[in-house]
């Protein structure tokens, strides 16, 4: 049984519920022991050090320090907070400083930081802890015949000086696990890029222009649907997508699933127990194909 | 070892429309990118057009798009390159028109440094100033005393000086592809860094009024590609973040920018978490919510609807103290 300290995030404890709900149904598939965090708060949402670094390094610290207590490793199924998780954590390790500073504040809380905490994002953790060998194992529908766009986004992957988990250029992970459930993963240029929500609420034109640009990009390459590690992706690429497919005057409807969902699927989860019924593009077809692929 | 170089094609003034062709190249220890383009240049194809200057990293003529990430040429060597993807891919850089081949029209690049006005403001008040000080037999030069600990750190950071202007991290800046006019990663470094050096007579504060404008800092969508693909580890996103930092600090929150990051630190010292209902509403105001309706009804619809309410974190007090630790309360 691997162990995990579970940091969800807050999107995916209010909007995208779905997302905690099929990352506790396959973690319990695939024996993973998710232990809850209810102290930890939230990370700041990839911009609180734009109103105070030291803040970041305090809430973030604690989060770390109350893993490091238990003495477990951090899951995540966020990018924006694996990336400011492992940016803190860096900080911490690489600056004494840093480290002093926190530790004042968390003294006074009961608690201390050393840098032993290592943050994982799902589907790393499945990838090199689970092992995909073990995934394929508990498989029991294929995703055979089903074109799978990996949409890696931003923070699982840079900055790399922080998030080490694949090649920046070139990231094979996401293209792995898919292959292992038996998935097309579809190549486009955009995999990699920005799905714009930082700037969702701030301007909403420049972000989903580029939302609807990566949904637009991998329709063309005949994907049926794209998936994502991060429920912030997921609320651009999926709650707005009419709003992006508005902006950029081109018809868009392409299904978007969470990691855990693809992952819950293969591991026979259905269209509730995967919360389909919260998405706004609709997953019907794909279920439908799914159903037939029995292994 | 041979390789081949598929290159980007385009001359307006010929061609209907961007090919690519293909060239065999031999290899050599540590042969550059840049030096591959030298030789089709010089042995296969003279028509190839490409900038290049310095061939040691210090001049930013040389950026492009290699195997699909700006980079500069002569910088990048051959035979990772070709481990990695089995061929030298070279396209122009993204976020600027072509004007032949591997050369990008920079004009728009460089229109945004100069907004930001990259120099010291009010230094030059004084006629004479501007003159050229002829040094008397025996006199010694007496400025710039440097050495003066208010002279340390002039820039903010150590390395936004070091910037040569080769644009990669405007090519890659998700920010720009979303919105053309966005000022981008370089200038805006540049932005911070003047806005840092306490010889800067910026009396009103005009830097950071200007730049929290739209198509300024708060257009960033963090997507870190500048610190990632920067040739000279240069990181202008964090550069960006202390721009938001001192922009807020000296309460400039008139930007729907500077009141999301206002609201998500209230929402947090409120609660442990990120209310998303109250963060969307204090970010764009009335009339962010009612452009977010049609989606928000969507989502209702389907029980996407985040509470209403949200429960506190377990010992919320210990995020108060943080607050009261760092004297964020009031803010
Ligand atoms: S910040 Fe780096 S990538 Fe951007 S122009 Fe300057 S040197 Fe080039
Ligand atoms: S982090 Fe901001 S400035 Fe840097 S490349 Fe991304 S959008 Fe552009
Ligand atoms: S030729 Fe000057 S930077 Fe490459």
């Amino acid at each position: 049984m691997i162990t995990y300290a579970y940091y969800p995030g807050c999107v995916a404890q209010e909007s995208a519920k779905e997302l905690d709900n099929a990352t506790k149904f396959i973690a319990d598939k695939l024996g993973i022991n998710l232990i809850p965090m209810p102290e930890a708060s939230c990370c700041g949402g990839g911009v609180i050090d734009g109103f105070d670094k030291n803040l970041k390094l305090f809430i973030n610290g604690r989060t770390l320090a109350l893993a490091e207590k238990d003495g477990l490793d951090i899951m995540t199924i966020c990018n924006t907070c694996t990336l400011t998780l492992s940016e803190v954590n860096e900080e911490l390790i690489n600056n004494p400083e840093s480290l002093e500073k926190t530790n004042e504040y968390l003294a006074k809380i009961g608690l201390k930081y050393s840098g032993k905490v290592k943050v994982k994002h799902i589907l790393y953790a499945v990838r090199d802890d689970v092992g995909l060998d073990k995934l394929k194992e508990k498989a029991v529908k294929s995703l055979k015949g089903i074109n799978i766009a990996p949409f890696y986004g931003c923070h699982i992957l840079r900055p790399s000086s922080a998030v080490k988990f694949d090649d920046v250029e070139n990231p094979q992970g996401f293209e792995e696990l898919i292959k292992a459930l038996g998935g097309e993963p579809v190549s486009y240029a955009r995999r990699t890029k920005c799905c714009g929500f930082q700037t969702i609420l701030v301007n909403e034109a420049t972000s989903t222009s580029l939302a609807g640009n990566a949904i637009y990009e991998a329709q063309e390459k005949n994907a049926d649907v794209m998936v994502t590690p991060c429920p912030l992706c997921h609320l651009s690429l999926d709650t707005y997508q009419t709003v992006a497919a508005k902006s950029i005057n081109k018809k868009l409807s392409l299904p978007i699933l969470h990691l855990p969902q693809l992952i819950g699927v293969a591991l026979g989860g259905d269209y509730s127990e995967m919360g389909f019924s919260r998405h706004n593009v609709s997953l019907r077809g794909i279920m439908a194909k799914v159903r037939q692929n029995e292994i | 070892m041979e390789f081949k170089v598929r290159a980007y094609r385009f001359n307006p003034e010929i061609d209907e429309k961007p090919y690519y062709k293909e060239y065999t190249v031999e290899d050599y220890p540590g042969m550059t990118v840049l030096n591959a383009l030298i030789k089709v240049k010089s042995e296969l194809d003279g028509t190839l057009s490409f900038r290049r200057s310095c061939r040691s990293a210090i001049c930013g003529s040389c950026a492009m798009k290699i195997n699909g990430i700006s980079k500069l040429a002569c910088k990048t060597q051959v035979s990772p390159e070709i481990e990695k993807f089995g061929i030298i891919n070279v396209e122009p850089l993204a976020n600027m028109p072509v004007v032949r081949d591997l050369i990008v029209d920079q004009e728009i690049f460089f229109d945004k440094i100069k907004e930001i006005k990259p120099y010291l403001l009010g230094q030059r008040e004084d006629e004479a100033h501007n003159h050229f000080h002829v040094l008397k037999e025996g006199e010694k030069i007496s400025q710039p005393v440097y050495y003066k600990p208010e002279f340390q750190n002039l820039t903010g950071n150590n390395d936004t000086p070091n910037c040569i202007l080769c644009e990669c991290c405007y090519s890659e800046c998700g920010g720009v592809v979303g919105n053309p006019r966005y000022l981008g990663p370089a200038a805006l470094a540049k932005l911070y860094r003047y806005s840092e050096d306490p010889r800067d007579n910026d009396k009103n504060g005009s830097r950071l009024v200007n730049g929290s404008k739209p198509d300024g800092m708060w257009d960033c969508v963090h997507c870190q590609s500048c610190e990632e693909f920067c040739p000279k580890g240069i990181s202008p996103v964090k550069s960006i973040v202390k721009l938001h930092e001192r922009t807020i600090k000296n309460s400039i929150t008139f930007s729907a920018g500077s009141k999301h990051v206002v609201s998500i630190a209230k929402s947090i010292g409120e609660t442990g978490r990120l209310d998303e209902i109250k963060v969307a509403f204090e970010s764009g105001g009335i009339s962010g919510l009612i452009n977010d309706l049609p989606m928000a009804f969507g989502a209702g619809l389907k029980g996407k609807i985040p509470p209403l309410r949200l429960k506190l974190i377990k010992d919320m007090e210990d995020i108060r103290l943080a607050y009261k630790e760092l004297d964020l309360e009031e803010k």
